[in-house]
């Protein structure tokens, strides 16, 4: 009964939220979606060099026959406080993923990017804004989420995966997404940031406007984190008319890397 | 998920009821069952029902009469408003061993086991439970009750559990009473209507699942439908006198609470004679349906669909086989036990073990997928196409590297249209839609097309594995025009000027229809159209994530075993 009068006030609470969120629409300077949400429709990109390394980082040589394209770009980071505070044996095990990035970053072998790195790959990604389901959409790896918008709460993951399982909900403007049930395989970045299967990710996504929404995601996994920890950026609506989404679909651009050994003229030169 | 003690405490929300009228009775429930006579023998196998006198198609479980209808199947019974059936008796740890022997192939027995591997549990406060699935999908409880034997209750699924037992006895009496401690429900001549409370949102509909409905017998039909209708109750079906019908009595159909189809019979009601030919069942669901509308106004299409029930369809139609008929539900059975148990069956038998209330759908009866030419079979390839297909024969070399495989053994793409046929596994097709914009996802090897509805054209100068769409609603139906293909997928020798029309058409509540036009002048001498449906599975199908290039541990195999018999060679 006390809980039932608790989820009553809160929806009470959240009605009078969403109220005053629609009365004022007419000051909101981005758009809402016909049940007066957030309108997230559209085409979103990261801008930056969160994909290169989530903190902060000068610039460094990538591979000599690449030049300036394959060398990393500075960037002042995008994790809350600036660096992520680790375990001792995770930094070993950073440490070592850095050291063979070139082979092992699921990203170079084309595989499912996972939680948070789907939202800033140096990809767009298209949100599909349903009444029960959101769906984001990249080209990368075609790679995709579904956002169950329909459950009562999370529900857990029927098995582990790659991109994990997604559960949204409506905290006033801001979209916020739980994923847990990852397979404890990706990376955050191409400098070898990595959780555990252990992974839980909340993610936020708040309008700053018409084509700009902050994206902000917390990180909890005692396995390999001494605490949880935030990272945040913008994230921007790609403005060209007639834009999609088109295919990257990279296997084939690993196949070198992972099976180019096992080629009938591997190692003729 | 919530636990069995949880449902049933909250079931007892439902405690306070008042007494009405004793007497009345729940008349009977048909489940489908393509045959028939198939399930009066496993019912009367392991449940211990017995063949009614004079008819085929019903057996009485201690009391209470099941009627089965040949049909195809659209899902399962759980996840419905009508969640299971549940029978009683003596020694249910003996019972559950008797049917675990049985084991699950053919038309055995298949276990739903709790998280912990058993097949049964006390529940505290209930009695000793296990749970099992009929060949066709009907969810059944085998319980320990003391006081009676055999059939127990049929057991709702509800959004309010409270409003629907009161909803009940309002419009069929029952009396209110305890099953057992605090638990109650509302008690029948023959057994007891239980409620729980729905996981979460809404239960699926009935009709067309595996227990299709239940009825009631009504002395009064007319009168009690005009009351019905006064307290706004949805009249699904007038009453009339079914085709086939064993006795002069009339059934009419009203929409219940929680998606449950209810039929009203008069007295006298002594169920409907099989029909043989069933085929055309399918289609004849959908005479006046419209699509529902998103929110925002467009068709909705939105949901899990399977393509399972239309695996074993083959493209072309076999020599042997006349274009103008449709196979009877055994053979389509045959044809799929062929195509899917024989090839797989490790897999089949492993999912049955384990996929909880997964019920296969009922396989279609379709001669072929392809529907123009009438004769069900390709066109005649132009000269020059059969030119190519003449000088590529021979047996393929051994691959030199990845990308002498195909494009679906590299976990690159399955092309189109080949993209959208169903196979062995994994036919789940999930459609999201947001304004202007639908997302259909494919679960084999997990691919997503984001279709723009009246978008511009992309330029032809990008060449797409699944080529560039773009979509526009015909009516209710969604029409997606794909070119620009790369050529690098090809289907059936398919070129890349391949003109690909897909119409996606919503025909029921529960059934998309989905057809295909191949334009390709280079390849075929006319246009080809082909045409399978979609059956929604939301109760329970969830897409699970076909990571398959991560784990392709063929492609390695392939490569260094032809370089393993090359060495060998030398």
């Amino acid at each position: 009964m006390k809980r039932k009068r608790f989820l009553a006030a809160a929806m009470t609470t959240m009605a009078l939220l969403l109220g005053s969120a629609v009365a004022g629409a007419a000051e909101d300077d981005f758009a809402r979606s016909w049940d007066g949400h957030p309108d997230f429709n559209g085409i979103w990109q990261a801008i930056g060099t969160a994909h290169w390394d989530l903190e902060p980082h000068g610039p460094a040589a990538g591979p000599p026959a690449f030049g300036a394209i394959g060398a990393v770009p500075p960037g002042q980071g995008v994790v809350v406080g600036g660096r992520i505070p680790y375990q001792d044996w995770a930094l070993d095990k950073r440490a070592e993923n850095f050291a063979n990035r070139y082979t092992r970053d699921p990203e170079i072998k084309c595989f499912l990017p996972g939680v948070p790195r789907f939202a800033y790959l140096p990809h767009p990604f298209q949100v599909i804004q349903g009444d029960s389901k959101i769906m984001l959409v990249s080209g990368f790896a075609a790679a995709s989420r579904t956002i169950h918008m329909d459950k009562d709460e999370p529900e857990p993951a029927p098995i582990d995966s790659w991109m994990g399982r997604s559960h949204g909900r409506w905290d006033g403007d801001t979209l916020v997404v739980e994923a847990a049930g990852f397979n404890g395989e990706s990376w955050f970045d191409r400098a070898g940031n990595f959780a555990s299967w252990n992974l839980k990710v909340t993610e936020r996504f708040t309008p700053l406007g018409a084509n700009a929404l902050m994206y902000e995601a917390t990180m909890e996994d005692d396995t390999v984190f001494t605490r949880p920890w935030i990272i945040r950026m913008p994230l921007y609506r790609r403005l060209e008319e007639d834009l999609r989404i088109l295919e990257f679909k990279c296997v084939e651009f690993s196949e070198e890397i992972l099976y180019g050994h096992l080629r009938r003229d591997a190692g003729e030169e | 998920m919530m636990n069995v003690i949880q449902r049933h405490i909250l079931t007892c929300l439902c405690c306070l009821l008042p007494v009405v009228a004793q007497g009345a009775a729940i008349q009977y429930v048909q489940l489908a069952a393509p045959a028939p006579l198939q399930a009066v023998d496993w019912y009367t196998g392991f449940m211990e029902c017995e063949p009614v006198a004079g008819r085929e198609e019903a057996v009485n479980c201690q009391g209470l009469e099941l009627e089965f209808i040949a049909r195809p199947i659209l899902g399962g019974s759980q996840g419905t408003g009508i969640d299971h059936l549940a029978f009683s008796y003596p020694d249910v740890a003996a019972k559950m061993a008797e049917l675990e022997r049985v084991g699950v192939g053919g038309l055995g027995v298949r276990l739903q086991r709790y998280e912990d591997g058993a097949a049964w549990r006390d529940v505290d406060g209930f009695f000793r439970v296990g749970y099992i699935f009929d060949p066709w999908g009907t969810r059944i409880e085998l319980l320990q009750d003391a006081a009676r034997t055999g059939f127990h209750h049929v057991h709702l699924s509800a959004a309010d559990p409270a409003g629907t037992l009161a909803w009940y006895e309002e419009a069929f009496g029952g009396d209110p009473g305890n099953v057992t401690g605090d638990l109650g429900g509302l008690r029948y001549d023959n057994g007891w209507l239980l409620v729980s409370v729905h996981d979460s949102a809404m239960p699926a509909a009935t009709a067309g699942r595996a227990i299709d409905h239940l009825a009631f017998s009504s002395p009064a039909l007319d009168a009690e439908l005009q009351a019905m209708a006064a307290r706004d109750i949805t009249i699904v079906q007038s009453p009339a006198v079914p085709a086939n019908a064993n006795s002069d009595s009339r059934r009419a159909f009203v929409a219940g609470p929680d998606g449950v189809r209810i039929a009203l019979v008069e007295p006298g009601w002594a169920g409907v004679a099989l029909m043989q030919d069933t085929g055309d069942e399918l289609s004849a669901v959908n005479d006046t349906f419209r699509a529902p509308q998103t929110p925002w106004g467009e068709p909705d299409l939105q949901g899990v669909w399977s393509g399972d029930a239309a695996h074993g369809i083959p493209l072309e139609r076999p020599d042997d086989v006349d274009a103008s008929t449709a196979l009877s539900q055994a053979e389509a059975a045959a044809r799929r036990e062929r195509g899917t148990l024989q090839s797989i069956w490790g897999y089949e038998r492993e999912w049955r073990d384990t996929t909880l209330g997964y019920a296969k759908n009922a396989p279609l009866t379709q001669v072929a997928m392809i529907i123009d030419p009438p004769d069900g079979r390709l066109p005649p390839l132009t000269a020059a196409a059969e030119a190519a297909r003449n000088a590529r024969g021979g047996a393929p070399a051994a691959p030199a590297g990845p990308e002498d495989l195909n494009s679906w053994v590299r976990c690159i793409t399955q092309g189109l249209p080949n993209h959208m046929l169903p196979t062995v596994y994994n036919n789940g097709l999930q459609i999201v839609q947001g304004p202007g914009t639908v997302a259909i996802t494919k679960e084999m090897i997990h691919e997503t097309r984001v279709i723009a509805i009246d978008a511009a054209p992309v330029d032809d100068g990008i060449r797409q594995w699944l080529g560039n769409s773009r979509g526009w609603w015909e009516d209710d139906a969604l029409v997606i025009e794909t070119r620009g293909f790369n050529g690098r997928a090809p289907f059936q020798g398919s070129s890349e000027d391949m003109v690909l029309t897909e119409r996606f058409t919503r025909i029921s509540p529960n059934l998309l229809e989905y057809r295909f036009t191949v334009d390709d002048p280079a390849v075929w001498t006319q246009p080809w159209t082909a045409m399978f449906p979609f059956v929604l599975d939301n109760a329970q199908y969830e897409l699970v994530e076909y990571a398959c290039h991560e784990g392709n541990y063929a492609m390695s195999n392939i490569l260094s075993s032809a370089r393993d018999s090359e060495r060998g060679e030398d």
